[in-house]
């Protein structure tokens, strides 16, 4: 693994990397001449006499850029194989770091060879074609139910623990510079405010990076991932706002003052963007169905177009694009195929992968540069400050807003959200596009070390820690059926009694916005047999699923007598998931960490396809919310379940396998133990393909948390 | 507050239902207050067809067991007394109260939340629930959602993991005893509570002063504070 990597390392030397814009802003410009290796492209190797034809040709310079992109791609993404593959270290040593090692390495080994400056991050590669596709992933497979329910706290965090965050370090880091006048006095409070501001934001690609490696309680993980998703908003205005004052002769309080409305401008109008392209992006997919082939293709167009957009309008680019994806995703799902479906997951991992190791890779050959500046005082009371000015941040606002959370975040919680505060490439392009100054170079160098404290230091760290804290992981031990049962009747009876007494719940909102949702949006946006999903559909597809897969493989056979065994998790995972369809749950729904390397609903994608082509026809029927569609659902259903049989009577005949026997007495308790084992791959692989579309009564129901479900049984 | 103990000769017994259930005079003001907003037409007591007015009531999947806790076959009628009485189980449960004291069992007591959890499933009040009665109570729950088969396979499988005695039946011992182990909804419910005492704290500043403002609102009335244990 390691000689392959290197073998990569040595290739990519010669070549220069004139496609990645050196950093203008730097004293001594380092304007990367050709690499040796292409001058090549002037001599072209020839077999005949110069003036005949040549036969054999290099000529590098057609395709030097596309093809150095290229390399460094390959570079990464071998980078990553190798890192899989290497046994021990991925548990100990998070990826992003091995990546920055990786990137060190081939800096050095660059300047090593050419005794110039590695080529360096350009912000506007960085900020325009790295960062999009990893927030766009994020903001695809985010976990609405719990985003939306944790979003006060969220922003929270995100406004108020920034804002905290930027002040403080500013403002402390201008009182270090003032004793250590010496060497640091030309650097002014607004030199630290602006500073402050860019090395405060908490970095989204880094902490999804480490956090995918552990299993903390999903509630944490949105806390930290939301948060460092929402500052984006405050980071961009604050950093541009003194990046204006700086400009300008003199500040005024009245600057101050539309200062602050800059932010709210930025944050909101990234968000109507980003709303505006979604809902246009979920109308156009409703027209694909005659070119499904290129149906991934407007996902992916018109979220970077909000991305775009607003980056052009100096809105909030993140907030655009993950409000796009949140947005269209439940309707872009409903109205593409399934694999369009498929592709477009795949893509955006894919995508997102290739970027953010690409970014780590570049983090770690920037860091090889001719323009450090040491200061002693300055970089440790940043990293010092960094740290204290965040666990401090958290501490109070955990405070305060504990409570108003039905949820209390714990100290432990606190903890890791303090110390999952890592830095990443965001900070790194920002601070290269500070105007230049005496001290930039200083700015610079300690942005790199705090960069690389956190990602090594914290990040390697924060997995023993959480160990040793005992930080509430997701709970391994699953509730038998019958707890389920009563946890989802509890549920029920309070939200009765609330009804009763009239107390509004935070379902109200929830309830306002699927009724909306239902009413309008769904009708407009969806294809029109697609907008609901009958119950009988899908265990009719269920069954057919059954049917096919019992000519691939054969289903355990099931003793009949040890019905008092204990359940199987793929049983469990049945009873839960058909339990959790209709009821609201206010437990600690149990899902995977985010994953930037898998897709969850792997394993059942691809079984998925074919009925789902062939029943698409059969009835629609509403749910709990419209009782009064009922009347006429009945003999729908009625004819659903005659497909029911005929279905059953199928597979009855087909095969002989025992667990097939559904027709059987069902009240005999030795039937129940044949098919339940049989239920769960189905109606796992049904669940995850259907939920999209399933509405439960007043949005009680946790439509994203089925297709969670599933990876978290099986792990 | 003055204006509030003028307020309370309002609500009849007052004194007497905050001394049986531990409410506190904010709360049993709010509780009258949705009490008259629900009693649309000033009777003094609610009805059924009262209940069955309340919107979201009608789509949970339980609601005519929660209404039948409240009004119940036997009884038309419900005057506010008993309205009281029966939200009086969600009251948090005080960890002062013990058993060997000798007034009565209070409301909120968990055994007595147990109890009312438990009328919900057995509706014809034998002291069981019965299979019949499990499997009706998830059909209500999963409506249309899942076959027969499935249902008996889900049915079969609660009763067996909490039914002890195997007689088939699950007993309000055994109730009990499956409410009190794992990591069911009970405890996390229980933070339900942060939520609503804030919003009581919100109530007992607007309870305080002139409430009629109140009775126009029409979701306005939120008070209570519902642990389950």
């Amino acid at each position: 693994m390691d000689a392959l990597v290197l073998c990569l390392l040595l290739s990519a030397y010669p070549l220069g990397c004139p496609g990645l814009t050196p950093p203008a802003q730097l004293p001594q410009p380092h304007n990367l001449p050709p690499a040796p290796g292409s001058n090549g492209s002037h001599r072209s190797l020839s077999v005949d006499l110069p003036m005949a034809l040549r036969v054999f040709s290099v000529d590098y310079h057609h395709v030097q850029a596309p093809f150095e992109i290229v390399l460094w791609i390959m570079l990464a993404s071998l980078a990553k194989l190798g890192f899989h593959w290497s046994g021990r270290v991925p548990a100990v040593v998070p990826e992003s770091c091995l990546l920055i090692m990786v990137g060190l390495l081939v800096g050095g080994v660059i300047y090593g060879v050419r005794h110039s400056a590695p080529p360096t991050l350009s912000a506007e590669a960085f900020f325009l074609f790295l960062l999009p596709p990893i927030v766009l992933d994020a903001g695809y497979f985010l976990p609405g139910r719990l985003f939306f329910e944790n979003l006060g706290t969220i922003l929270w965090y995100a406004v108020l623990g920034t804002l905290w965050n930027v002040l403080g370090i500013g403002v402390s880091l201008y009182g270090v510079c003032l004793l250590a006048h010496s060497s640091l006095g030309d650097v002014s409070l607004l030199h630290c405010l602006l500073f402050g501001s860019l090395i405060a934001a908490v970095d989204p690609v880094a902490v999804l990076s480490v956090f995918q490696e552990m299993h903390v309680n999903e509630q944490l993980h949105i806390l930290v991932f939301g948060e460092s998703l929402l500052n984006d908003a405050v980071t961009v205005v604050l950093y541009k706002l003194f990046e204006s004052f700086l400009r300008l002769p003199s500040v005024s309080g009245l600057d101050v003052l539309l200062g602050g409305c800059r932010v709210v401008v930025v944050g909101l109008g990234g968000l109507f963007v980003g709303l505006f392209f979604g809902l246009v992006a979920a109308l156009t997919s409703r027209f694909t169905s005659r070119a499904q082939v290129i149906a991934p293709l407007f996902v992916f167009l018109y979220s970077y177009l909000s991305y775009l957009t607003s980056e052009m309008l100096h809105l909030s680019g993140i907030m655009a694009i993950v409000t796009c994806a949140v947005t269209m995703k439940q309707y872009v799902e409903a109205n593409v195929s399934e694999r369009s479906n498929t592709s477009i997951q795949y893509f955006l991992k894919m995508w997102s992968s290739v970027s953010e190791t690409l970014i780590f890779i570049f983090l770690g050959v920037s860091t090889i540069q001719d323009v450090h500046m040491w200061s002693w005082p300055f970089v440790c009371s940043t990293l010092l400050l960094c740290l204290v000015w965040r666990a401090t941040g958290v501490l109070l606002l955990t405070a305060v807003v504990n409570k108003l959370r039905r949820n209390a975040v714990t100290f432990r919680d606190q903890f890791i959200i303090a110390y999952g505060g890592l830095r990443g490439a965001i900070c790194f392009s920002l601070v290269f596009l500070i105007d230049d100054f005496p001290k930039k170079r200083l700015f610079i160098t300690t942005t790199i070390v705090v960069i690389l404290f956190t990602v090594f230091v914290q990040g390697m760290t924060i997995k023993p820690l959480v160990e040793l804290l005992d930080v509430k992981r997701k709970k391994r031990a699953l509730p038998t059926v019958s707890e389920e049962i009563h946890s989802r009747l509890i549920d029920h009876l309070l939200a009765g009694i609330e009804d009763v007494v009239g107390y509004w719940g935070q379902h109200y909102w929830k309830d306002k916005f699927e009724q909306f949702n239902k009413k309008y949006l769904r009708r407009f946006l969806i294809r029109e047999e697609r907008q609901a999903r009958s119950s009988i559909l899908r265990v009719y597809q269920e069954l057919e699923r059954r049917e096919q897969r019992g000519d691939e493989e054969a289903p355990p056979l099931v003793d009949p007598r040890s019905n008092s065994r204990p359940l199987l998790p793929e049983e469990m995972d049945s009873i839960r998931r058909i339990l959790s369809r209709n009821l609201h749950n206010f437990n600690k729904r149990q899902t995977p960490a985010y994953s930037r390397h898998t897709l969850h609903q792997d394993a059942t994608m691809d079984r998925t396809r074919k009925p789902l082509h062939r029943h698409q026809s059969l009835g629609d029927r509403y749910t709990y919310n419209t009782i009064t569609h009922w009347p006429q659902v009945e003999d729908v259903e009625f004819n659903g379940s005659h497909k029911l049989r005929a279905g059953l009577s199928r597979s009855h005949t087909v095969c002989s396998i025992s667990p097939r026997h559904v027709l059987q007495d069902t009240s005999a308790p030795v039937s129940t133990a044949q098919t339940a084992p049989a239920d769960p791959r189905s109606s796992s692989a049904t669940a995850d393909q259907v939920s999209p579309q399933h509405q439960t009564p007043g949005g009680r129901g946790p439509k994203k948390q089925l297709s969670f479900d599933l990876e978290s049984e099986k792990k | 507050m003055g204006s509030s103990s003028s307020r309370l000769d309002r609500v009849p017994g007052a004194k007497d239902l905050m001394e049986e259930t531990g409410f506190s005079e904010t709360n049993i003001l709010c509780l009258y207050d949705r009490f008259e907003v629900l009693d649309r037409e000033e009777r003094g007591y609610l009805r059924l067809e009262d209940f069955e007015a309340i919107q979201q009531l009608a789509v949970n999947p339980i609601g005519d067991r929660i209404i039948g806790a409240f009004v119940f076959p036997g009884r038309e009628t419900l005057d506010f007394p008993s309205f009281v009485r029966v939200l009086a189980h969600f009251r948090p449960t005080d960890t002062t109260w013990s058993r060997s004291g000798s007034q009565p069992e209070p409301a909120n007591s968990r055994t007595r939340k147990l109890r009312f959890a438990f009328s919900l499933y057995d509706q014809d009040g034998d002291g069981k629930i019965s299979r019949a009665e499990l499997t009706e109570m998830l059909q209500a729950m999963l409506g249309m959602q899942v076959t027969d088969e499935q249902l008996q396979s889900i049915v079969g499988r609660a009763i067996q993991e909490a039914d002890l005695d195997r007689d088939g039946a699950i007993s309000f011992d055994e109730f009990k005893k499956m409410a009190a182990s794992g990591q069911t909804g009970l405890k996390s419910v229980s933070s339900i509570m942060y939520r609503t005492k804030q919003q009581q704290q919100q109530q007992q500043y607007i309870c305080g002063e002139g409430g009629t403002e109140q009775v126009h609102l029409k979701h306005s009335c939120q008070t209570l504070m519902f642990i389950f244990c």
